[in-house]
């Protein structure tokens, strides 16, 4: 029997360290194709470049909808923001998705909305449209008041349905845009016709100062779990992203900010109010109708911060956020099965999802496992101290050394943290992320899993607070 | 306890690789960011000394001229980039003067060239780039010759170049590759807006004896076509293909309509092709003159919703006239009723 729990406990812990070293060299291996892509990009994308807009006759309308639930804190702020974008022509389309708080009033008296008729056909199913306001200072303003739809993809549609433009920019309420967001999401559109849709990168609000609704000083924020979420932010969107749009691989264009064409969606059914992960789904289900249908198409990624979000920065919020991405996730993978491994939806079904399945789907369950097997294993003497080493080798310090290329990309991309004090706090941060936090986050994707296998649903709540400086 | 002597030979290698390449990421994010430091210091120098300097130069001070060719060599990429960078927004002709003034006189030119000649492409970019703002026009045969460069990004460049440089013994090459599908669409459409009017009578005689490139041709009227191009649309709009007609109505809706035309657009009205349709309720939206155009605009509001919308919009710019077709709908229970209400309100005083 100690023969073979001793044999067990070594085979498991093998197994782990394997697939963990594999996981590690995988996203090693992603960082060379994200720095071609990143230098590539901007080498590409310089100021003449983006000039393009400006020298073009007709531009295409852009309308931004802004999906608002109970934004009383941020809804003013933010809008004032989107009127004062670099680009013409656009439009906002706020839709109140039923807020109970003051979010409908303080935009009726801010930005002086008349109730006024405006047709448009609803080829997306959405709760029922109560009303619908113009603005009489602002004439690209409208906001659909509606019924509460239970889901962000709700709101989102219904205002997809009123959107006049070609071009329809999806955010969320308390997203701050940068001025020139919309002129550089536009522009993969003129250039390829074949672009369908194109996301940015999302930068952490939390610690920045905002003036006039822009981000006018980036610093790193004095909570610690915004800390953390923001090099997560980089590892996710400088490694896998990057990798994935160098390859037109791109499964996911942020709810936070992206920009599509109003036909594609339209054409695959807008936003799935069922989905978890709604903006992920749609992105899945961009790809599956262009690769299977054997259209030419691209989906665009600009690795530059488009857009800034706030991040929770209390533990509940942060794990009911996490619950969700983790039932979002998994709820994709079992949806979008039948892509694995099949060569019609090409890298997506043959290098995307099958890693999402293998490393993002598993890699919390085994990771966890791992460190409980060698603990149990070491503590009962079964194993050698050396299986801890391995444990803290693979998981803390590659983990780390992972994230640090996260940051040298982010750095040499964007320049976001200046201070040479953000510098130094962002590499301890780095360190201490891997201590702890990350063996949360695998904790509060196991219980996401066992969620969703339970079938419980809901969003949690999130709280809101207003930018800071503002 | 069991301990495997490879697997602890493994183990103590892997955590000191690991341990390695921690600590090298860490050193790799502190050299980047002090060497960034230092360039962006050195640049920041840099530019704030030469800044009053260039500013003075561009005024037309030869003192300030003569100091910044008197400046090292090491000193010239800040110098043009403070010098053409601003053209990018500012394409005032005075400035493009002065600047190319200034580029010649710091010999900024045989570096643009050496650039060119660069085996690494975004050098041959950028030179393009600088030749093009700066209009430097005894290189047009340069920058038209990297239209057919290896790379995509320096292809791109050259069209952007063009676009800067315009100069109409350029306009040719940017008219025959209206249909090269390896430059961006964006930027053959740029360089069309560039060059304007001067485009149409390379288009019209191009169209003539390429009639499958209509489409292309049509859209590229749409941007850059007179009155001249009247006739060659009209013809258009009984083209076979569905699209080279909605693209010719959309075309006349740009140029204008005369009463031929205007004809024409109300005929396509009963397109049995909807872009068809919107295009030719669009074209309509400043005609008053003969024929029922707004009576027949009205029976569309009740279209398919992208031509009812055209129709909409044309009635509410056409005055009067419309006006009163958009009342007598407002009073419809439907679409149409809700597209004429809209449009009569967005009329209203407080719009």
């Amino acid at each position: 029997m100690s023969a073979f729990l001793i044999a067990a406990a070594v085979g498991a812990s093998l197994f782990l360290t394997a697939y963990l070293v594999l996981w590690n060299l995988s996203q090693i291996a992603m960082s060379p194709v994200a720095a071609v892509y990143l230098w590539t990009h901007q080498r590409r994308n310089t100021r003449r470049a983006r000039a393009l807009v400006t020298r073009m006759a007709f531009r295409p309308l852009v309308s931004v909808v802004v999906p608002a639930y109970n934004e009383q804190l941020t809804i003013v702020e933010s809008i004032r923001a989107l009127l004062a974008l670099d680009y013409d022509p656009f439009e906002i389309v706020v839709v109140n998705d039923g807020s109970t708080d003051e979010t409908l009033s303080l935009l009726k008296d801010t930005f002086h909305l008349l109730a006024a008729p405006h047709a448009f056909v609803q080829p997306l199913p959405t709760a029922p449209v109560l009303g619908l306001y113009r603005s009489t200072r602002y004439p690209g303003l409208v906001v659909i008041d509606k019924d509460n739809g239970k889901c962000k993809a709700d709101a989102a549609n219904a205002g997809i349905n009123a959107a006049s433009g070609a071009l329809v920019a999806i955010i969320d309420a308390d997203t701050i845009l940068e001025r020139d967001a919309l002129i550089r999401a536009v522009t993969p559109f003129l250039e390829n016709s074949k672009t369908v849709a194109v996301g940015g990168n999302v930068g952490i609000a939390n610690g920045c100062r905002i003036f006039d609704g822009r981000v006018a000083e980036v610093a790193l924020p004095r909570n610690w779990l915004a800390r953390f979420q923001i090099v997560e932010y980089m590892r996710s969107f400088l490694l896998f992203r990057l990798a994935c749009a160098s390859c037109n691989g791109v499964v996911l264009i942020s709810g936070a900010f992206g920009l599509f064409r109003r036909d594609a969606v339209l054409a695959v059914g807008g936003y799935d109010a069922t989905a978890i992960g709604e903006d992920l789904d749609l992105t899945m289900r961009l790809q599956r109708h262009f690769r299977g249908t054997g259209q030419r198409f691209r989906i665009g990624f600009d690795p530059n911060p488009l857009a800034w979000t706030q991040a929770p920065e209390d533990w509940r919020s942060l794990r009911s956020q996490r619950y969700r991405w983790r039932r979002g996730l998994l709820q994709v993978l079992w949806r979008y099965r039948r892509l694995i491994g099949n060569p019609r939806f090409g890298i997506v079904g043959l290098g995307v999802l099958p890693y999402a399945a293998v490393f993002e789907g598993l890699a919390p369950l085994l990771e966890l496992t791992g460190y409980i097997v060698v603990l149990l294993g070491t503590l009962s003497g079964l194993l050698s101290p050396l299986f801890w080493q391995v444990a803290v080798a693979v998981s803390v310090l590659a983990g780390s050394a992972i994230t640090f290329t996260a940051v040298v990309l982010s750095d040499l991309g964007t320049r976001r943290y200046m201070r040479g004090r953000d510098l130094v706090l962002l590499v301890i941060v780095v360190l201490v992320e891997n201590c702890g936090y990350r063996q949360l986050n695998s904790w509060w994707a196991c219980v996401g899993t066992y969620h969703t296998l339970t079938g419980k649903r809901g969003w949690g709540e999130m709280k809101r607070k207003a930018f800071e400086g503002a | 306890m069991l301990t495997i002597a490879p697997f602890e030979r493994l183990t103590a290698l892997m955590f000191r690789t690991e341990l390695i390449v921690a600590l090298g990421t860490i050193v790799a994010v502190i050299v980047e960011r002090a060497v960034f430091a230092y360039w962006s210091a050195w640049r920041e120098r840099t530019e704030l000394r030469y800044r009053t300097l260039v500013s003075r130069a561009l005024a037309g001070d030869d003192a300030a001229t003569s100091a910044l060719v008197d400046s090292p060599a090491r000193h010239r990429l800040v110098l043009a980039a403070l010098l053409i960078l601003p053209l990018i927004e500012d394409r005032d002709p005075e400035r493009i003067s002065a600047t190319r003034r200034i580029v010649g006189a710091l010999s900024l030119v045989p570096i643009a060239d050496r650039f060119l000649r660069s085996r690494l492409w975004w050098r041959r970019a950028l030179a393009l780039r600088a030749l093009g703002l700066t209009q430097i026009t005894d290189r047009s045969a340069s920058i038209v010759a990297a239209l057919d460069d290896r790379n995509r990004n320096v292809r791109a460049a050259a069209l952007d170049a063009l676009t800067d440089l315009q100069d109409p013994t350029t306009l040719q090459a940017v008219v025959v590759r209206l249909h090269d599908r390896s430059l961006p669409r964006g930027r053959r459409i740029a360089a069309l807006t560039a060059f304007g009017t001067e485009c149409e009578p390379f288009l019209l005689d191009l169209a003539e004896i390429d009639p499958d490139h209509r489409l292309d041709y049509a859209r590229a009227l749409a941007t850059c076509g007179t009155e001249r191009s009247r006739t060659a649309l009209c013809l258009w709009t009984s083209d076979r293909r569905a699209e080279v007609q909605a693209a010719a109505v959309e075309a006349l809706a740009h140029v204008g309509l005369d009463e031929n035309a205007a004809r024409l657009a109300i005929k396509a009205l009963d397109s049995e092709h909807e872009s068809v349709r919107a295009m030719a309720a669009l074209a309509l939206r400043h005609w008053t003159g003969p024929g029922d155009a707004a009576a027949r605009l009205g029976r569309h509001l009740g279209d398919t919703w992208p031509v009812a919308l055209c129709a909409a919009q044309s009635l509410q710019a056409m005055g009067p006239v419309g006006h009163v077709e958009l009342q007598a709908n407002a009073g419809r229970q439907d679409l149409a009723g809700d597209l004429a209400r809209q449009m009569l309100w967005e009329r209203q005083p407080q719009c």
